[in-house]
């Protein structure tokens, strides 16, 4: 009686590759084109690849089934195991790479699309593109609806703040920072204390969203990321301003109250709302001031730099709100009653402190004098004005009506913050 | 929880040995046949356990099996074993560049062996190479005679025989086939100039042992449950994996002939 031998179908020459020296890059390889159950033959001169191989097949999942000997060499076969090694489905097939603009792969343009609006709420931290394997332990991530989180321009904010990092040792002259007379310098420290201290607010809302955010909705991770990442450079910079000089100013009791009602919204949008448009709106303009009439370059420069990221943080906020409202104009209600709770808890805040206005006026005035002062209080008035102005015209573009536009800027926190 | 119908032993030999056990109870569970686990130190108080009626099902070595199987009078019965126990062999290396064209050209060699109570690292290369014309006794025998009791399942003794060849302590090292393609795969350094120069027949390793005296009706269910677990479940592939197995098989005595012979020889079996 003849037996059929195996039906080879599938051959790989080892030629001198050793096991732990290639010969298994080679063979998982080859078992790739192998369907469960079919055989793979190999070839080797080695005798002592040979002898190894059938402990190498079995390790690997197959079953090592034969092993003969030639005058050229040495002929292993092993039928490759019915077990798949990564508990997926097969990867797709090579697509069209995502488009150039210029050169750059631009973040905006690698999923060539939005993400789905319903991601998997268990999903882990599969890369966009991959393929997730089962059996991974499952989160349950709580922000992981599309349209509660997502600003339609995310992608190219992403890829503004990667571009426009900046050094805060090293991008500030500081050493315009040493030669203030003792007024001005005191209230330059007491400005720069006030701005360090908000920002702490600034990180650490966003901190807290971030790991509540589905990896699906990557384009959000890395975003917060970036603001987070902005929020620590702006603390440091303003820092570092306070200190240079060698003056100190007070963290006051009341920006806290106001921050820490920041803290306590865990809406999504509705902290874009208070934080972001709000908040680093009304910044806005207190930069710009403060780069204006900054006594030295380095206050000036700090000042300016973080103008120039909060512009980025105030974008997304106004298109992650008028995006809610645009696709279900009932979330202007939740919205303006988040500002109305905020603004209850505030009411024991009467107006900007008198502390901060005053070292506004005189980091103005550069001086005592009284005609200096008299000028600088004029802008400081001026600021007020204009953060109301432009607060109405951020919360139209939120998509809030004129009216409720500026009954949310009336409630907006005296703080600025 | 459901009445535990069945206790199965099995030797601590690593912390793992509570995560695949903690898994596999549930499955049996869910599979209509509780099964509780009973760990132990040691193979030998295991075969106590199952002699005495301790536990139904030991987890046995080979070496375990045999001395089980022994002290019964051949009055045990297989219930499963794992795809890598049917084709278990032990492999003898050398430093590269060394390599022997027969076993007798091992003679008066120094030979390094894993613990006494291995069967893949001792019992049997001894066995095989003296059948293969090696005059044992011309040979200096480097014995590393770690984790006694645990009959080899803690490699810790292969990763010794393979570290004395590297480093020129022995000629010639014997070890199971399965550790040395698990040290080359974790890039153990002792094994990257090593070769295979000898491999054995192939053998039986581990198997699932319970006493003729089981209900058989209960036996066959808890064996019908075991060989449908399915690798491919992401629930038990960690635990299977933590097992070294990725299908079970019923198993029976044909490949524990070569080391029952051995142990006789070599008085093992009392």
């Amino acid at each position: 009686m003849t037996v059929d031998p195996e039906p080879v179908v599938h051959r790989v020459d080892a030629e001198h590759l050793e096991l732990g020296g290639g010969l298994e890059i080679l063979l998982a390889a080859a078992l790739e084109r192998v369907a469960p159950g079919g055989v793979l033959e190999i070839r080797t001169p080695s005798r002592a690849v040979a002898l190894e191989l059938p402990g190498w097949a079995r390790l690997a999942g197959h079953d090592p089934i034969d092993q003969i000997a030639r005058p050229d060499g040495h002929v292993i076969t092993i039928r490759r195991g019915s077990s798949t090694r990564i508990l997926a489905g097969t990867l797709p097939a090579r697509e069209v790479s995502p488009p150039l603009r210029d050169g750059a792969l631009h973040t905006a343009d690698w999923r060539g699309g939005d993400p789905l609006a319903e991601p998997d709420p268990f999903a882990g931290f599969a890369p966009l593109g991959s393929v997730p394997e089962t059996g991974a332990p499952t989160h349950h991530w709580r922000l992981s609806r599309r349209d509660s989180v997502w600003a339609d321009d995310v992608g190219e904010l992403v890829d503004q703040a990667s571009g426009q990092q900046w050094d805060a040792s090293r991008d500030v002259p500081w050493e315009a920072a040493h030669g203030l007379d003792e007024t001005t310098e005191r209230a330059v420290a007491q400005v720069m204390t006030f701005l360090a201290q908000n920002e702490y607010a600034a990180l650490y809302v966003p901190a807290g969203f971030l790991p509540q955010v589905n990896p699906q909705l990557v384009e959000l991770v890395l975003w917060l990321s970036s603001h987070i990442h902005d929020e620590a450079r702006h603390i440091e910079v303003f820092t570092k301003r306070s200190l240079a000089g060698g003056h100190h100013g007070y963290a006051l009791a009341s920006t806290e109250l106001s921050l820490s009602t920041l803290l306590d919204e865990h809406d999504f949008t509705a902290s874009s709302l208070l934080l972001n448009v709000l908040g680093e709106g009304t910044f806005l303009d207190l930069l710009r001031f403060i780069e204006t009439h900054a006594p030295d370059a380095a206050t000036a420069a700090a000042a300016r730099l973080a103008h120039r990221d909060e512009r980025r943080h105030v974008h997304f906020g106004i298109s992650n709100i008028r995006r809610s409202v645009t696709i279900d104009p009932d979330t202007a209600g939740p919205l303006v009653a988040a500002a109305e709770a905020r603004a209850a808890k505030l009411v024991s805040l009467s107006g900007l402190s008198p502390v901060l206005v005053e070292a506004l006026t005189i980091m103005a005035a550069r001086s005592l004098q009284p005609a200096d002062l008299s000028a600088a209080a004029a802008d400081v008035r001026a600021l007020m004005q204009t953060t109301e102005r432009n607060r109405l015209r951020r919360l139209q573009a939120c998509g809030f009506d004129r009216a409720t536009a500026g009954h949310l800027s009336d409630l907006h926190t005296p703080n600025l913050m | 929880m459901s009445a535990t119908e069945l206790r199965l032993g099995a030797v601590a030999y690593h912390p793992r040995i509570v995560t695949i056990w903690e898994r596999f109870r549930t499955y049996f569970a869910d599979a209509g046949v509780a099964t509780d686990y009973i760990l132990f130190s040691n193979y030998e108080r295991l075969v106590d356990a199952v002699l005495g009626g301790t536990v139904d099902i030991g987890w046995n070595t080979n070496t375990a099996y045999v001395a089980l199987d022994h002290r019964a009078g051949g009055r045990t019965r297989i219930l499963g074993m794992r795809d890598v126990d049917r084709d278990w062999a032990t492999v003898l290396v050398m430093r590269g560049g060394q390599q022997a064209g027969s076993v007798t050209e091992l003679n008066g060699r120094v030979l390094a062996l894993g613990s006494r109570d291995s069967g893949h690292a001792a019992i049997l290369p001894l066995h095989y190479l003296a059948a293969e014309g090696l005059d044992v006794a011309s040979c200096r025998l480097l014995r590393f005679d770690t984790d006694l009791g645990k009959h080899g399942d803690t490699g810790d003794s292969e990763l010794h025989v393979v570290r004395a060849v590297a480093d020129g302590e022995a000629d010639v090292g014997a070890l199971s086939a399965a550790y040395f393609s698990a040290f080359r795969a974790e890039s153990v350094p002792a094994v990257s100039d090593l070769e295979v120069v000898w491999r054995s027949p192939d053998y039986y390793h581990c198997n699932f042992t319970v006493l003729d005296s089981l209900d058989r009706e209960l036996a066959e269910r808890w064996s019908r449950a075991l060989l449908a677990m399915d690798y491919d479940d992401p629930s038990l592939r960690p635990a299977m994996d933590l097992e070294g197995v990725r299908r079970w098989y019923p198993g029976d005595r044909d490949g524990y002939a070569s080391l029952q012979a051995a142990m006789q020889q070599q008085t093992l079996l009392s």
